[in-house]
Order: structure tokens, then C-alpha cells, then sequence
């Protein structure tokens, strides 16, 4: 009979498997983040500050003078390990969430948590590729929620922030609570260790105005 | 499935909410607001000196939404505490940890509440240990130290057990590790701040450096160095003692005495007003003799 220790760490395991399955790796030719497959048909929710300039929505770079680099290409790492182009369907620099498109179906989709009902406490996994490490994950808890938070930038956003460190190659990675449903995507570090999130439901209302469908099995906002 | 996992999280989170209601916010400085942790019902608020800018003007967010002035009753920069009075009533007082069964690896959780909602980090106990000197000469009862991150403004704030239990006060002041100064120090300098307003310090009124023992008085005494007096201030406690220039302190209160850290560690307030033996090394001769520990002013 394993102790309890062993049991936790069985299930945190678990829950890290599972994250996995719907974790990619988004490049942009130089450098790269994380990504969630959203919808089984391809959809791929990031930041927006990993795909940068990245949005002529055909994998392009948006021309800016004569500086056009047609090598960069941008690309999804699927967890089964194949590359696929990717195009940019929406980004929102300001909300710094970006969603985008591979030609794929049949994608194991991350299920949804509630990101308003999440409480300070509370475990948490954030699952990425934290200076290239693929699939590293890291556990902390949830320090707080909302918009009015200290030290954060962007005041009036809300933030999801929690105790653990958020490292280049997190961003746009699931946080994902016990149960493996979504919180958020990681976006950025508020300090030597506190990282903090963009919540789930920011990132429904971002899809439902960019891409002007309600998202399926979320508490509408 | 994940039953110790979920399990484990929501007793986190239920933890932090109960504790959660002994955290106040303190608005007595500039920039961001600070915690502080409710030390009595009827308004005893107890923080960390460092956080508290000003002395006037000081205001308590309670944890019911509410903000309500509080005055200074005292601080004690030696340990980093300051104590609040704030005119409220039927605030949530945290049970304590009595320490007993405390060990490293422990789980620990910081709360703190600089905004309107409480906040909470994790971490584990990093070690423990007896009792030290702060860089101020402040005595703490027990080191404490975890790996909990002090988000901005936890300063103040209490680092409490699994249970929820109060275990200290978090400060980031002292050292450059997470420290907690734990609840008998918080005991002692808030019944002190309380009472007389400030923490009680005794006093010698010497100047001294620290010396080599001659080889002989090293192997009798079992130390390296002592304390060589190099001034006496007229009418000092020392002076009427009868400590002269050139003295060296090697003893004081049963204790060896070979740097100044020692000597300040021996100075403590319930000591003042007591004839206390000493050892002195003059004229190449070990001399008993007593002294009388006076007040710090």
C-alpha cells in the first residue's frame, strides 16, 4: 500500500500525463512557446506575445518596410511529435492571447476549468517547454485572482497568479488545476517566483469576439 | 482517481480561507499596503516595523470588507515588530501552533492581504533551529526558516501550519531568506510594546573590541577572545561597577563573552536592575566581581 506521499505523487503524475496529450510547442522559427489544443479541428490557443509579429494569418510575417524574412515559418510541434504549419486566425496583443489554426482533426482537447471559481490555495500545474524542456511541468497554488492585484502590470486585467515559475518557453501553456482542466494560459513572471496567467474565461470572451462563435461547454460571460 | 491530490488542494484552499480572517491589510506607508496578523479581538493588530512608514495616519483593512484607523502603540526594530491598536471589536484571533510537533518538510502556507482579498504562498519548513541574534541585536526565540515566496506586501503577514495554526510573523527584513519571527518572540515584544511601549534593552556603557586571550587564560577559559573595555561612560552601570579601561570581559552572567554579538545577547530587559557576577582578565589576573545591568534609554 503506497503512503500518502506516493499517492500524491501518483496523481500528480496523472494529471501531467494527461495536460500532455494537449500540450504543442508553437515556433516561430526563433524561439518558441506553448501551446493548448483548444478544438479538436485545430484550434490552438497561445499568447500572443509568442507568435509576435505573426499575424497576415498565412504563417507569414506581416511585411514591415523590405524586412519580409520568408525562412521564418510558423509552426505547431503536435504531441505525437509532428510539425504542422500554422496560421494565425486571431491575436489580442492587449489581452495577450492568440488563437491558431493547423489543418488536423481528431486533436485530444484540453477540458475547461472555472477560473472565477478558483480559490487562493488551491494546487496547480503549469505544463510547457521551460527553456526548450519539452512537456516540463511545475506545481504551485493559486496566490490570488482578479484585476486588483499588486505589482501587476495592466491593472485593470485580471490575472490568474500563482507560486510558481512561469520560464520562456511556458508562455501559452496550460494551468490546469487537480483535475486537469484549464485555468489559464502561463504569460508572465511578477517577481523572483510568482507567475501569473491569463484566465480561461479572458480567453473564451477572446475567441467568442474574434471568432464570433460562443465557445461549446463554457459558462457564457 | 486523484482523490489525495484533490483532496490535498481543497484543504489548502479551505485552510487559507479560515486563516484567512486573522490577516488584516496596512495602510501605513506609501506605496503598496502590507498585512498584519489580528493579535485580539478587541483590536490588537501586530506587523512588521519595517512596513509601517509613518505613525499617524494608519489604516486597517479587516477581513470582512471593512477599513478602520489604528494608532502606533510601539515598535521594536531589533526583531522587525510593530503593534497597532485599532477602536474595533469581535476580530477572528488564529489558533496557535505550539511548535511540538513541527519539523522540516513540513508544509507551510504564507497569507497575506495587501489588497481587499486574502493571499496565500506555499512552501515547506527549511530548517529550524534555537534561538538568535538579529543584525539589530534582536533576541528571537526560534529560527524559522521556509521556502514560502513573499509576494509584495506579505510583510507582516503569518505564516501559519497545515491546520491553519499560527506559527510566526513572515518578514523579508531580516535576512534574505523567508524567515518567520515565531510566536513566543511575538509573545514577548508585543506584551513589552504593550506595556511599556517599547521593547526594554539593558545597558553597560562601555566601548570595546575584541581580543586574543594570552595562551594561558585561552586554555583555563576554553575561548579565543575577550572584550577589551576601551572607554567607560561617566556614571554608566559599568563605571559604578567598577570596570575600568583595559579590563577584558571574558565572562558575563555565566555566559562567555568573546565578541560584541555575545555581550549584546547578554543585555537582555529582564536583566536590568540585577547585580550580575562577571569575569574580568586585569593586571594579567582573573577577577570576579559583579555588575549591575542598567536601562537603555
Amino acid at each position: 500500500m503506497a503512503n500518502l506521499l506516493e499517492q500524491l505523487n501518483n496523481d500528480m503524475a496523472d494529471v501531467v500525463d494527461q495536460v500532455r496529450r494537449s500540450l504543442v510547442q508553437v515556433s516561430v522559427g526563433i524561439g518558441n512557446g506553448a501551446g493548448t489544443i483548444w478544438h479538436s479541428d485545430g484550434l490552438i490557443v497561445t499568447n500572443a506575445h509568442v507568435v509576435g509579429d505573426f499575424v497576415d494569418g498565412r504563417g507569414r510575417r506581416r511585411q514591415r518596410g523590405q524586412t519580409q524574412d520568408a525562412s521564418r515559418e510558423l509552426t505547431v510541434t503536435l504531441p505525437d511529435g509532428s510539425t504542422v504549419p500554422a496560421r494565425v486566425l486571431a491575436s489580442d496583443a492587449e489581452r495577450d492571447v492568440a488563437a491558431l489554426s493547423i489543418d488536423a482533426h481528431d486533436l485530444p482537447t484540453i477540458q475547461l476549468g472555472d477560473s472565477r471559481a478558483i480559490q487562493p490555495g488551491e494546487w496547480v500545474f503549469a505544463v510547457g517547454h521551460p527553456w526548450g524542456v519539452r512537456g516540463a511541468a511545475s506545481a504551485g497554488i493559486v496566490v490570488g485572482t482578479g484585476a486588483e492585484l499588486p505589482e501587476m502590470p495592466f491593472n485593470e486585467r485580471e490575472w490568474l497568479v500563482i507560486s510558481l515559475k512561469v520560464r520562456p518557453g511556458n508562455s501559452g501553456g496550460p494551468l490546469v488545476d487537480v483535475r486537469g482542466r484549464l485555468l489559464g494560459i502561463n504569460t508572465l513572471m511578477t517577481g523572483p517566483q510568482i507567475g501569473a496567467a491569463v484566465p480561461v474565461h479572458t480567453i473564451a470572451a477572446f475567441l467568442k469576439d474574434k471568432l464570433g462563435t460562443p465557445v461549446v461547454g463554457f459558462p457564457s460571460s | 482517481m486523484a482523490d489525495v491530490l484533490v483532496n490535498l488542494s481543497n484543504a489548502l484552499a479551505d485552510t487559507v480561507a479560515q486563516a484567512g480572517q486573522g490577516v488584516v491589510r496596512i495602510e501605513a506607508r506609501r506605496r503598496l499596503p502590507a498585512s498584519g496578523i489580528v493579535w485580539s479581538a478587541d483590536g490588537v493588530i501586530v506587523t512588521a516595523h519595517h512596513v509601517v512608514e509613518r505613525d499617524d495616519n494608519i489604516t486597517i483593512g479587516l477581513a470582512n470588507g471593512e477599513s478602520v484607523p489604528a494608532t502606533l502603540v510601539g515598535r521594536d526594530p531589533s526583531t522587525d515588530l510593530a503593534v497597532l491598536r485599532a477602536q474595533t471589536n469581535g476580530l477572528t484571533v488564529l489558533g496557535r501552533d505550539s511548535f511540538d510537533g513541527l519539523r522540516v518538510g513540513h508544509l507551510v502556507l504564507a497569507l497575506g492581504r495587501p489588497g481587499k482579498d486574502v493571499l496565500s504562498t506555499l512552501g515547506i519548513v527549511s530548517a529550524l533551529g534555537d534561538s538568535w541574534k538579529s543584525s539589530m541585536g534582536g533576541t528571537v526565540d526560534r529560527y524559522l526558516q521556509t521556502d514560502v515566496a513573499m509576494y509584495p506586501g506579505f510583510s507582516g503577514g503569518p505564516l501559519v501550519d497545515a491546520a491553519g495554526k499560527l506559527l510566526g510573523l513572515n518578514t523579508s527584513a531580516l535576512r534574505d531568506v523567508s524567515l518567520t519571527i515565531p510566536t513566543p518572540t511575538l509573545d514577548r515584544v508585543v506584551s513589552s510594546l504593550l506595556t511599556h511601549g517599547k521593547v526594554k534593552q539593558g545597558y553597560l556603557g562601555i566601548g570595546a573590541q575584541p581580543v586574543r586571550l594570552p595562551t594561558a587564560f585561552r586554555e583555563q577559559l576554553g575561548q579565543e577572545t575577550g572584550l577589551l573595555v576601551a572607554s567607560v561612560e561617566t556614571d554608566s552601570p559599568a563605571e559604578k561597577s567598577g570596570l575600568l579601561l583595559g579590563d577584558t570581559l571574558v565572562a558575563f552572567d555565566g555566559g562567555a563573552v568573546r565578541h560584541m554579538d555575545d555581550l549584546a545577547g547578554l543585555l537582555a530587559g529582564d536583566k536590568i536592575g540585577k547585580a550580575l557576577p562577571a569575569k574580568i582578565i586585569r593586571g594579567g589576573q582573573l577577577h570576579d566581581m559583579q555588575v549591575t545591568i542598567g536601562e537603555r534609554a
